[in-house]
């Protein structure tokens, strides 16, 4: 994806959205599922993913888990209840946005 | 194909090379990075350990690490702060009011005598001396704590050794102290809002030197599931 400025303000309600559908996840699992759902145009970089999910965590909206796989420690994340119900928040948020722009740059379609 | 235990061990090595200082977040980062090693093996399985591995780590972008290692710290310090504010809520609940408001009172009692200029100094010598000698031991025991795990926590080093922060912020004002409480008979108010400062941060630094490190294991391990692991 070229232009991911556009995506960057939307990373948290991405993370949040994923995590509602999906229990528990881990920064890696991340990445692979938003390239698979958006079939490569959105590819979420390392460098921005960790320090928004470290965000969220000391925000409270998600929790941690650690367990063994293979040879070594993997970090899990999950939403907590403050996290679920800002996922509900953001969401509309974004609905909210995609309707403006909609409204800019399709006045038919609005 | 799976990582062996000495390419773990080499990630490790790699994060630190790369300034992560701090265990957990070590641990993260060589989990994502495993990962993507494994992944390249799947579609190009004779790729070196070593190409997939800075394959990997190009991905983290011309800041490597640094991101995460900045986020990670701001996070961590939110946390430690909300721990010493819970803390601090406490002493104005009841029953811990009761002392507060005693000791509040023996302060304001101490700087509206006229002996004010000795006992502000003698407070101040009291609490900084004691503060100098918790920081002290804290950071012996930091040490000690390090020498038996070889592990370096980011939220341990907060409750051991930047605990005496605040106690800095204390002994630095110094020249106010000396100078502050001739301006006393003129104004209850500045009374009022001395004694009620040296009450609170008698309380912030007893609770970052003593309540805090007291509960050093639990916070750990609320804080870090791996940390008993």
């Amino acid at each position: 994806m070229s232009n991911s400025k556009l995506y960057k303000g939307s990373l948290t309600t991405i993370i949040l959205k994923l995590l509602n559908e999906h229990d528990k996840m881990y920064g890696y699992e991340i990445t692979q599922k938003v390239k698979e759902l958006t079939k490569g145009e959105l590819k979420i970089t390392e460098g921005a993913l960790y320090p928004a999910l470290h965000k969220l965590e000391a925000e409270g909206l998600l929790d941690v888990e650690v367990a063994k796989v293979d040879n070594r420690l993997r970090k899990y994340y999950k939403l907590t209840e403050t996290g679920t119900k800002e996922t509900v928040n953001k969401l509309e948020e974004l609905a909210e946005y995609i309707k403006t722009m909609q409204a800019l740059v399709n006045p038919k379609l609005a | 194909m799976k990582l062996t235990e000495p390419q773990i061990q080499d990630l490790y090595a790699f994060t630190r090379q790369h300034f992560v200082e701090h265990y957990d977040l070590q641990t993260e980062l060589v989990d994502h990075l495993a990962n993507d090693i494994e992944e390249q093996w799947q579609n190009q399985p004779k790729l070196s350990f070593e190409d997939a591995k800075n394959k990997a780590f190009k991905k983290f972008g011309i800041f490597g690490f640094m991101d995460a290692i900045e986020q990670k710290q701001k996070a961590m310090n939110k946390r430690y702060r909300g721990y010493l504010w819970n803390e601090l809520k406490k002493w104005f609940e009841l029953p811990q009011i009761i002392g507060t408001i005693a000791l509040f009172l023996m302060f304001y009692v101490a700087f509206s005598s006229k002996y004010t200029a000795i006992l502000t100094m003698v407070f101040y010598v009291i609490i900084s001396g004691w503060c100098i000698y918790k920081g002290t031991q804290l950071n012996r025991q930091f040490r000690r704590r390090k020498e038996i795990s070889n592990k370096k926590w980011l939220l341990e080093e907060l409750i051991f050794k930047q605990a005496s922060g605040t106690s800095l912020i204390f002994i630095s004002q110094m020249y106010n102290v000396f100078t502050i409480p001739d301006k006393f008979e003129i104004n209850t108010l500045f009374l009022l809002l001395f004694s009620l400062a040296f009450t609170v941060l008698t309380l912030v630094n007893y609770i970052s030197l003593k309540v805090i490190p007291s509960k050093a294991e639990k916070l750990l391990n609320e804080t870090y599931p791996e940390f008993s692991l």
